[in-house]
């Protein structure tokens, strides 16, 4: 692997490097194995041991164009039975190398070999080859609407197998038993549309499973999803893996990477690390460089070892409670007697909520920005299903906010009606001292309120990025003065100044989202509301655009937004939880977030923050929210701990000196 | 969402109309709708109706689906009812109103048009709630075969029928959420000239243009993945088979354009 001579990184002993420079046939490529061995992995080397590889590519390159390289000398073998994750930012090659795996691209140099067929030998593609390949290989990518073609789940699941020739009894063996691997057995006549994205895209992965593939190739298939349809999808893929299925998982959470044997790193079209989980997340500082980030178990550890904890750096949950339990022994009762002695302010969490509370943390002072008083919402065509029942809030000027519940809670049209898009049936939503029934306002009212829909990019349609993000501030009647110097501002906070005359459509991913949201900050409303701002970013993307968003903040702006993530909500200074058109709970994080809640909050689908979820396991007596909160926790545990175990006076200094 | 459409909307069900052939099915309905434009009198049209309620009853699609799916064309019928009521001059004049004339001629059309219509429309509708696309498409295909042969490729049209069916709903969806993000940007889309309201529509319909060359190209990812091939062969997990019941369907059908015609001999 010349190219990817920084994955000696990876690769930690000399002669491995060797083994991986040249692959020419089988033979080599087994060599190739043989160097993802030494990265750590048995698994693999097991396999080694007497067995082609599945897929092997040798030497590939791709390029779309002239000038864009998707791929670069790229290198891999893997195993049957293998679980691979690939890693990359945004425009690593990733997508591209899942197309190349599945058969579906060819590539411009180098030599393929799918399910035992070279492919493609010297950029020589073999189209029959291809095709006897495709049936051994099943891919399933993000939008689960895109790749479901019939309106009935089951004669979806039955499309595959159709094409394969099989006879009926066959595909109808097939299509139970895979209906039933990933739990939608009893959706089985329902029509794709009216299923969550979670259930469709594990109807996708059913129909590519009914082909019987070898190898299964998930390209970001949770982006798109909510954290329990995530879940699901890892649950799917944990029962294949068991089976013997190659699986090859594209995906941007680093969370999902730690259930592979190996994981790959991509960046610029080359593979820069290939090894085990823990191996791999040890090289921090060059992830990060590429955009990436580590689990958080990993960053918690290393943050712990900062801080003068005696812990390993894992990234295995179980391993690093077991070093952490000792040395702060958290019990209880001794932990709150020692921290009340310590004289340090203690966090107190109200304990004694149970079941639907509706606490009155965050509600809104003086002139709120935002009221919602017993509002209720039905879709006419719906049977008169109700989307919103008796809902009230307030939101006070310049604060955040966050809508947290799963699929089908009520949260867009929430958020279509605090938008004025739509009136609600009962009670009334008043923005900005606007009542938003009052139909002659509503133009007045759309420029206060900015509404960043769900994938924002799908709103783009002007010739220019400067044309489009001047459509908002031009319907505002503004004078064509002001909507430059709104323009040039909006862009300059989103950082795509110099691109003014660029199509939107030739932007990358995450521009083009940056760019749509330009066009609704350049209205310079006074409440933005966000639908999923970061579904399907990267973690580059996604730490850009939460810089963005404190500074609109930071401006005076209230947020309003919809997330999957209890970490993002937990940011926020009101949540909002919603669970079957009704509210929830309603209340500061630190509330919302208490231990007490986390039974209700999984039966909704949710869950409680990264932080708080440890803090409970270590049966820690606050609830911290960030990282950063548990760590602080944490040494004034051991400190306490310390003090009460053998008086040494000094290690408390210690612990607080770090807690600061 | 305001703009879903009930095209496609197959009602889940197992009774005789579900059950029946999709090609012996498509077969009826044709024939019953194009017989509608037989219906001249009272009593032909009140036996297309009682016919049609009792395939309706046959059906098993609760009547409120039923209701909802021909909502949008019976509103447009009664549009047409309207115009009848005021254009047609003929026959002797009922009620005269300034300008407005209401004939005997002219009541009869806005009654006999719009009904005997409803009557296909509901035949047209209980053949999409009882007819999975697939079927559909297998039924299409059958009836576009014997073209093939002079070329035309059948069983590819008969496959973008049944992904536009698969679509509409997914793309009406898109539509709503462009529309939402481009109202909450000031784009006057209900109001305003005639003209303002064109150019606020770019704004949707380039979005919309964008965003389904996305799909098509996502979607033609995911044929090949699952090794689609246009024009190879395919197995049928329900493979086609006229029964007796179909036979009997399509003799029933005969029968019931043969009693159409009679009235009209009658009348």
């Amino acid at each position: 692997m010349q190219a990817g001579s920084n994955s000696s990184a990876a690769c930690q002993g000399s002669s491995c490097s060797q083994s991986k420079t040249a692959v020419h046939g089988l033979t080599g490529a087994c060599g190739t194995v043989a160097g993802a061995v030494c990265a750590g992995d048995t698994a693999a080397g097991a396999v080694c041991a007497g067995h082609d590889p599945l897929i092997a590519l040798d030497d590939v390159t791709l390029r779309y164009g002239d000038d864009v390289t998707a791929l670069s000398h790229v290198n891999l073998a893997v195993a049957s039975g293998e679980r691979i994750c690939v890693l990359g930012a945004n425009g690593s090659g990733k997508s591209t190398l899942a197309s190349v795996i599945a058969g579906l691209l060819a590539p411009d140099e180098g030599t393929v070999s799918l399910v035992g067929r070279t492919v493609c030998r010297d950029g020589q593609p073999d189209f029959e080859a291809y095709g006897h390949a495709r049936r051994k290989i099943g891919l399933v990518f993000q939008n689960p609407d895109d790749q479901i073609v019939t309106s009935i789940v089951e004669e979806d699941v039955a499309f595959g197998p159709e094409n394969l020739c099989l006879p009926p009894d066959e595909i109808g063996r097939r299509v139970e038993r895979e209906l039933a691997r990933v739990a939608m057995g009893d959706y089985a006549r329902s029509d794709p549309s009216r299923l969550s994205g979670g259930q469709k895209q594990r109807v996708a992965i059913a129909g590519a499973l009914a082909m019987e593939p070898e190898v299964l190739v998930l390209d970001e298939p949770g982006a798109l999803l909510d954290v329990r349809g995530r879940r699901g999808i890892m649950r799917v893929m944990a029962g294949l893996r068991a089976q013997g299925t190659t699986i090859i998982h594209i995906t941007h959470f680093m969370e999902e990477a730690l259930a592979a044997d190996r994981v790959l790193v991509m960046d610029h079209g080359r593979i820069m690390f290939d090894g085990g989980p823990p191996e791999v997340f040890s090289h921090c500082d060059e992830l990060l460089a590429l955009g990436l980030e580590l689990p958080f178990t990993a960053r918690l550890s290393a943050e712990l070892r900062v801080h003068g904890f005696d812990v390993p750096w894992t990234c295995d949950d179980e391993e690093l409670r077991e070093a952490l339990a000792p040395q702060c022994a958290c019990t209880r009762a001794g932990h709150a007697s020692a921290a009340e002695a310590d004289g340090l302010p203690q966090e107190r969490v109200p304990s004694d909520q149970t079941g639907r509370t509706t606490t009155t943390g965050g509600a809104p002072q003086g002139n709120p920005a935002c009221t919602v008083e017993r509002v209720s919402y039905s879709y006419n065509d719906d049977g008169g299903r109700r989307a919103l029942e008796d809902i009230s809030f307030g939101v006070s000027r310049g604060s955040s906010v966050a809508i947290v519940g799963q699929t089908g809670s009520g949260k867009s049209t929430l958020v279509r009606l605090l938008c004025a898009l739509e009136v609600p049936d009962a009670g009334r939503i008043v923005v900005d001292g606007i009542d938003t029934a009052r139909k002659r306002d509503r133009r007045l009212l759309h420029g206060r309120i900015g509404y960043v829909m769900q994938h924002p990019e799908r709103q783009l349609f002007a010739e220019t990025v400067l044309e489009d993000v001047a459509y908002g501030p031009r319907n505002m009647g503004l004078s064509p003065d002001e909507v430059r110097a709104r323009c040039a501002r909006a862009l300059e906070l989103v950082g795509l100044t110099g691109r003014e005359d660029a199509s939107p459509f030739t932007l990358s991913g995450g521009q083009q989202r940056l760019c749509a949201i330009a066009g609704v900050l350049a209205m310079e409303p006074k409440v933005l509301v966000l639908d999923e701002p970061m579904a399907g970013l990267d973690p580059h993307g996604r730490a850009q655009l939460e810089q963005i968003l404190s500074d609109v903040l930071a401006a005076g702006t209230t947020s309003i937004r919809v997330t999957h993530s209890m970490d993002d909500a937990a940011k926020a200074d009101q949540v909002i939880v919603l669970a079957q058109a009704r509210l929830l709970m309603r209340g500061t994080p630190e509330e919302v977030y208490a231990p007490t809640h986390e039974a209700e909050l999984h039966r909704a689908g949710l869950g409680l923050p990264a932080a708080t979820r440890w803090a409970l396991a270590l049966g820690l007596d606050a609830a911290p929210l960030t990282m950063s909160a548990l760590v602080r926790e944490l040494s004034r545990t051991r400190a306490v701990a310390a003090r009460l175990g053998s008086g040494l006076s000094d290690a408390a200094e210690g612990g607080d000196e770090h807690g600061a | 969402m305001a703009l879903k459409l009930s095209i496609g909307q197959y009602w889940p069900g197992t009774s005789l109309l579900h059950r029946l052939d999709p090609r012996a099915k498509v077969a009826c309905a044709i024939l019953m709708m194009v017989s509608v434009f037989f219906i001249r009198s009272l009593a032909q049209l009140g036996f297309a109706w009682a016919c049609a309620l009792a395939l309706v009853l046959v059906s098993r699609v609760p009547l409120r689906k039923v209701l909802s799916s021909i909502k949008p064309i019976v509103f447009m019928l009664t549009l047409l009812s309207v115009c009848n009521l005021l254009l047609v001059k003929t026959g002797d004049v009922l009620v005269q109103f300034g300008p407005l004339v209401i004939t005997t001629g002219s009541a009869w059309a806005a009654l006999l048009y719009p009904l005997r219509l409803v009557v296909a429309v509901i035949v047209a509708a209980l053949l999409l709630l009882t007819t999975t696309p697939t079927e559909l498409t297998d039924a299409f295909d059958a009836g576009l075969a014997p073209l093939a042969r002079f070329g035309l490729p059948a069983h590819e049209l008969a496959m973008v029928f049944s992904l536009m069916l698969r679509f509409i709903p997914t793309i009406a969806d898109e539509t709503q959420a462009i529309l939402d993000a481009q109202t909450s940007r000031g784009g006057a889309l209900a109001e305003g000239s005639p003209l303002r309201r064109v150019k606020a529509v770019v704004p949707v319909v380039v979005a919309l243009l964008a965003s389904s060359t996305r799909h098509a190209n996502n979607l033609s990812r995911a044929l090949d993945a699952r090794c689609y091939v246009g024009g190879a062969a395919r197995s049928h997990w329900h493979p086609l088979h006229m029964e007796r019941r179909d036979w009997v369907a399509l003799a029933m059908t005969a029968a019931y354009v043969g009693c159409l015609l009679a009235l009209s001999l009658v009348g």
